[in-house]
């Protein structure tokens, strides 16, 4: 029915100009998934679960940006691929392909910044090891318009802040394909930078973490989160979460040994909503809940859960189940089921 | 009856999920979690009797053998809070047990005359391994300090023991109810069977890895103080009791001969072993039986995921398997 209305609204939208993410039939989400012939496909998915556009991709995706007007969406492949497609989302068509230039490739995020006419992708400089950032130009139809330094090695999830500020998680790794170089050296960190000034302000962490790579971002207004991943033993208690604002000392987010060991050093997914923030811990089928303040607040189990999102309420995840969850002051509860594994991230489409 | 049952669900293909899980449940996690509250309890309560080493001994020796009836079983009650932890903290890499009990020691801490503040020492610092600790650790009068961390300890353990039965009460309908709406746990059937397989597989992963892989080390460099329950002489009897465990679990889930075959090859190697605390890894005889066990152990992962994953439709994480 939804799927039938959406189609209706799509013809109509061919023969009109474009009316923001609406004419998409309203997604709430945007996700990858795996799809059970193997296949690889974006979906957006409506505020119930159910999917409302369906769009193939070449190999393995992983996050997307969303335009913060328009029903376009940019769709990252998976490190370290070099695809990137984007995407009409209420013709559910590709519109360009952006191929990172000759000797980079992407690391699977991305963000607009000045209205939408730019979009920003986190790379590698595959003979220097230096991560960059790759600027586009929509209005010249997604032209490469030049790069900037990220401010450190392996740049991952980037977002946008007030201001047009960009924040980059430097997650520290020198990778050759998807093997790890440098884990006895690495020195992860999270860098502030504006398109035209460079990066200006750059957050380490204390020197015996420096196995911790800061991998994925939300943001709250000027609160950054950011989520981590250890490169050491998993009985090593060290935090997950950190959370930052501009020109202040990071907060590290503590929890007891047990549920420490329980993430298995590793979150791959970060939300804010409703003044909480979420990490997803596949490893561990386990989501950890904090308050802004970074005090503990409670776990949830789901197997292989990754994916987590601002939702109406509280917070949606996705799993490799193929399941979507909603989580909110009453906990875990159902969405929907389908038969694919959604990958890593969902992504909340401005309202 | 439920041999027929077995039967007529191999001929059809995939597998209908869900009559391996109510089996699985009834006849194999239920009674396996039974017994490891009733054997704690009665740890307790020979710790209560009499908490020097000797006295206890047997009993911590009984609740050991049960816990490796239910280890496997790391999803959902066992999570929750943290539990399976604080019951049997291994492999401890940082060596925080023994360094938890010492603590405790040294402080002569009082925190072991409150049962509600003593439930929240550390993990590292409660249960099987702790208890170990103080059992075959420096000897003791019955007046001292560790005699007292004896009791607290078994009394704790017997506490979490009783907590785990509640739990998988509850937790028993969630896997029955898997599919039916408002379940979050498992939003279909077969994400129900799916999860005791992943036990199945991660069960046979560990003791493959942990249980025998942590004391061989390398060749050049073997590690048996890293045997699993070295200090009470129970590795080998771990792996032969795990491996007990786990083969009872598969056989609820499917009918699998070649993994039933698989898992009685294993067993009977791991029982002829004669190295009760895997001492003999810095022995080239003694270190090859070890390796031709863990090659028995994978020919079980191979037999359990042609013949019971392939059935049963389920294969591993998609999100859990690289990271990213």
């Amino acid at each position: 029915m939804r799927r039938r209305s959406f189609m209706g609204a799509l013809c109509a939208a061919g023969s009109l100009p474009a009316f923001g993410w609406a004419a998409a039939g309203s997604p709430a989400w945007l996700a990858a998934a795996r799809e059970p012939d193997g296949a690889y496909a974006l979906f957006g998915i409506a505020r119930d679960g159910s999917d409302l556009f369906r769009i193939p991709l070449p190999d393995r995706g992983h996050a997307a940006a969303a335009h913060p007007t328009a029903p376009e969406a940019v769709a990252f492949a998976r490190r370290p691929g070099t695809f990137a497609l984007v995407i009409d989302c209420s013709l559910g068509t590709v519109l360009h392909r952006l191929d990172a230039p000759e000797g980079r490739h992407f690391y699977g995020h991305g963000t607009f910044v000045e209205g939408g006419r730019v979009l920003v992708t986190t790379e590698n400089d595959i003979a220097t090891g230096e991560g960059r950032l790759g600027l586009w130009s929509r209005d010249e139809g997604y032209r490469r318009i030049g790069e900037i330094a990220s401010g450190g090695v392996g740049p991952h999830d980037i977002l946008t802040l007030p201001g047009d500020v960009l924040v980059i998680a430097n997650g520290g790794i020198l990778t050759d394909g998807r093997e790890k170089l440098n884990l006895d050296t690495m020195r992860p960190n999270l860098s502030y930078a504006t398109v035209a000034g460079g990066v200006d302000e750059t957050v380490e962490l204390a020197a015996d973490l420096n196995r911790l790579s800061i991998r994925h971002l939300a943001h709250q207004d000027e609160t950054v989160a950011f989520a981590m991943q250890w490169e050491g033993e998993e009985t090593d208690p060290v935090p997950l979460l950190g959370l930052h604002r501009r020109g202040e000392a990071p907060m590290l987010a503590r929890v007891g040994l047990a549920e420490h060991m329980l993430m298995k050093g590793y979150a791959g997914s970060v939300a804010i909503a409703d003044g909480l923030v979420a990490i997803t811990s596949p490893r561990g089928g386990r989501v950890h809940r904090f308050g802004l303040d970074g005090v503990f607040l409670d776990a949830h189990d789901r197997a292989d859960v990754c994916g987590v999102a601002p939702g109406d309420r509280g917070m949606v995840l996705s799993d490799g189940l193929g399941g979507l969850l909603t989580l909110d002051a009453s906990g875990l509860a159902p969405l929907s089921k389908a038969d694919r594994a959604w990958d890593n991230h969902m992504v909340r489409v401005p309202v | 009856m439920r041999g027929l049952v077995l039967t007529l669900a191999v001929t059809l293909a995939p597998l209908a999920g869900h009559a391996g899980v109510e089996q699985a449940v009834d006849d194999h996690i239920l009674p396996a979690v039974a017994a490891f509250q009733a054997d704690t309890t009665a740890l307790r309560s020979a710790a209560e009797a009499d908490c020097t080493q000797e006295a206890v001994r047997p009993a911590y020796q009984s609740a050991f053998d049960a816990w490796m009836g239910v280890a496997h079983l790391q999803f959902g009650p066992l999570e929750e809070t943290g539990r399976g932890l604080s019951i049997a903290f291994w492999p401890d890499a940082r060596g925080m047990v023994p360094k938890a009990v010492a603590g405790l020691v040294a402080e002569a801490d009082p925190v072991i005359d409150d049962a509600d503040a003593f439930a929240q020492v550390s993990v590292a610092g409660r249960g099987l391994f702790a208890i170990e600790a103080v059992l075959y650790g420096e000897s003791y009068d019955a007046d001292d300090y560790a005699c007292r961390l004896a009791v607290a300890l078994s009394r704790d353990l017997a506490r979490t023991g009783h907590a785990l039965a509640e739990a998988w009460d509850a937790y028993a309908e969630i896997l029955r109810t898997a599919g039916e709406p408002g379940n979050a746990a498992y939003m279909s059937e077969a994400e129900a069977t799916r999860e005791l397989y992943t036990a199945l597989m991660t069960g046979l992963e560990f003791t493959k890895d942990q249980r025998l892989g942590r004391p061989m080390g390398t060749f050049e460099r073997p590690r048996p103080t890293r045997a699993e329950a070295w200090r009470s002489g129970r590795s080998q009897r771990n792996v032969v009791l795990s491996l007990e465990a786990l083969r009872g679990l598969a056989a609820e889930l499917a009918e699998a001969p070649e993994t039933d075959a698989a898992f009685a090859r294993a067993i009977a190697t791991a029982e002829a072993l004669d190295d009760p605390v895997f001492a003999g890894v810095a022995d080239p005889a003694a270190r090859f039986r070890l390796e031709a066990l863990q090659q028995e152990i994978a020919s079980i992962q191979t037999a359990t995921a042609t013949e019971i994953g392939a059935a049963l439709g389920v294969s591993q994480g998609f999100n859990s398997q690289d990271g990213d």
